[in-house]
């Protein structure tokens, strides 16, 4: 597999304010049914600048995220549609889309305009709608996207020319990571299904203790509700039935809509762009990204190996360095093998922590304490955002009930999507 | 070598019409790329020549078809997995792989066989024809 040399900035770069949607099923609600697509990107962006304590006018330039805009908004163009929005008419402005891990390269691209000395203020957002998709002709209304929508639409994922002809690259992306890591770690299939499960039993744990998460009802709520004793027993019923090789339906996400937004400023200026906000800006110390197509074995799993190889080489951390962990896991597997992938749990025992509860925002390796994929929602571009969102708010220690037990310095984060993009980042809080 | 604007994917398929099965081979490290592409993917030239493929491999890993990892259409393959494939001439990629079943892959996995011998077939779809493998028996 080619590798990437990466070099360090050519300045330092730092998060100085990021704000977050709730994530949700807009159509469902008449509070919510009918918000736009720049009512929610505005959103996500004026309260990243509010919270940065920047005005408009301050930021040079925007990213703007989506991984479906034509499917969800009826745009081509989204970054151009909601430029009047959130006081930048007239400053320039790009989309992106990386499919779910446009939230994660949402970082890579700010980090490097500003990096690159060419602008020292950024905005860069993400929207999506996953769950309430546009109706075209209308200017507001919404409709529930069907799940045969939803899969001819991601099927567009994967190459045509030989891809989605061997029959076999798409329809691994459920199942490779789990065969894989019980394979390589020589545990049973019952251990890998108690794994599988416990993830899905700590995504929602965290999710519970946080406002913006889409389902917040603890598993063991819902298995005393079904009238089981032992949350264990209710993961392994037929309310939570296997739909791949391995992975059950409660390791899947929750697709939905939602908005996440960022800013980041050159290190050397935050004093400026800060003015009297007390919080502490956080670094961007390095990112790392590999792309490895759907039709190459194991491919997420490879692409993470590169990425993460790339951003412990930059940045010069060490695995052991690292406080809190993030990992887009909208197969839920991914959080397993990315963690371990990352030094973050060791080879081969990650499993174990995870059973033990060990990686809930209250255990000592925690993962995911927003909830993930299965729990906080998948708005798709949103949501590695929402993830950054997330880490800063505990990175601040301001995470009300679901704050960590110590205040996390180093955090990592790992995206994935669009079969595969990998883009996988450190920040560290500046003292 | 000049670089040549070529139908290579439209050639692939009519090569399958013909009963063969071809990839390119890099003609400095003679690496070999299936499904075939323009450039080397381990040394970079792009000088690169149409070669067929003998068909056989070997399969590294099993996972079997679940209702989230399958389709209608592909009750036509019979029983199948989904996994890695090592041709013999060193490209991997994922492919289906025919006979197998849950109690074949327990078997295969019980008995410590992996990698298995497969062997490449021309698979009809609708419209046009693929590769696929199947399970060589002993």
């Amino acid at each position: 597999m080619n590798q990437t040399k990466v070099n360090k900035y050519l300045r330092s770069v730092s998060i100085i304010g990021v704000g977050c949607t709730p994530f949700m099923y807009t159509v469902d609600k008449e509070e919510t049914n009918g918000l736009t697509d720049g009512e929610m990107f505005g959103y996500a962006a004026l309260k990243a600048m509010e919270d940065a304590g920047v005005n408009p006018q301050d930021v040079d330039f925007y990213f703007h995220g989506e991984a479906s805009p034509l499917n969800g908004s009826n745009y081509l163009t989204p970054n151009i549609q909601i430029a009047n929005w959130f006081g930048m008419k007239g400053k320039a402005s790009i989309h992106h889309s990386e499919a779910c891990c446009t939230g994660y390269y949402a970082i890579e691209e700010a980090v490097n305009a500003v990096a690159s000395g060419k602008y020292n203020c950024v905005l860069s957002g993400c929207v999506e709608f996953g769950d309430g998709v546009a109706v075209p002709g209308h200017p507001y209304k919404r409709e529930k996207m069907t799940m045969e929508r939803f899969l001819t639409t991601t099927a567009w994922l994967y190459d045509r020319a030989y891809t989605r002809s061997l029959m076999a690259g798409q329809e691994l992306i459920y199942d490779d990571a789990a065969e894989w890591y019980k394979r390589t770690r020589g545990i049973t299939d019952q251990e890998m299904d108690d794994t599988l499960n416990w993830m899905c039993i700590n995504n929602r744990r965290n999710a519970s203790k946080n406002e913006l998460a889409i389902e917040r009802t603890p598993y063991e709520d819902i298995a005393k509700e079904k009238g089981f004793d032992n949350v264990m027993d209710y993961m392994r019923s037929p309310y939570n039935p296997k739909m791949g090789d391995f992975l059950r339906a409660g390791g899947l996400e929750l697709k939905c809509d939602g908005a996440a937004a960022v800013i980041v400023c050159a290190t050397d200026m935050v004093d400026k762009y800060m003015g009297n906000k007390s919080h502490k800006p956080i670094e961007v110390l390095g990112v790392g990204c590999a792309a490895v197509e759907a039709s190459n074995p194991h491919f997420e799993v490879r692409a993470t190996e590169e990425a993460i190889r790339q951003v412990y080489e930059v940045t010069g951390v060490k695995p052991e360095e690292i406080d809190l962990f993030y990992a887009n896991d909208f197969i839920i597997t991914s959080h397993l093998i990315a963690a371990e992938i990352a030094g973050y749990l060791p080879y081969g025992e990650g499993w174990k922590y995870i059973c033990e509860g060990r990686t809930a925002y209250d255990g000592d390796k925690p993962i995911n304490t927003n909830g993930g994929r299965t729990s906080f929602g998948h708005a798709h571009a949103a949501s590695g955002l929402a993830d950054l969102y997330e880490a800063v708010r505990q990175m601040r220690g301001e995470a009300g009930e679901g704050q960590v037990k110590f205040t996390p310095k180093t955090t990592m984060l790992r995206g994935y999507g669009g079969a595969q993009n990998i883009c996988t980042y450190i920040i560290r809080t500046i003292d | 070598m000049a670089i040549v604007l070529e139908k290579v994917v439209e050639t692939f398929y009519k090569n399958l019409e013909e009963g063969k099965i071809t990839g390119k081979k890099c003609t400095k490290c003679g690496a070999v790329e299936f499904p075939p592409v323009y450039a080397c993917n381990s040394c970079g030239c792009w000088d690169m020549e149409w070669v067929e493929i003998s068909g056989k491999a070997k399969m590294h890993s099993i996972v079997m078809p679940a209702p989230l990892s399958s389709k209608p259409e592909y009750k036509a393959l019979g029983k199948f997995a989904y996994g890695e494939i090592e041709l013999e001439e060193g490209s991997r990629l994922n492919g289906v792989v025919r006979g197998i079943n849950k109690k074949k892959r327990q078997e295969i996995l019980a008995k410590g066989q992996l990698p298995v011998d497969v062997k490449a077939a021309i698979y009809q779809r609708d419209g046009y024809k693929t590769v696929v493998f199947d399970l060589v028996e002993e």
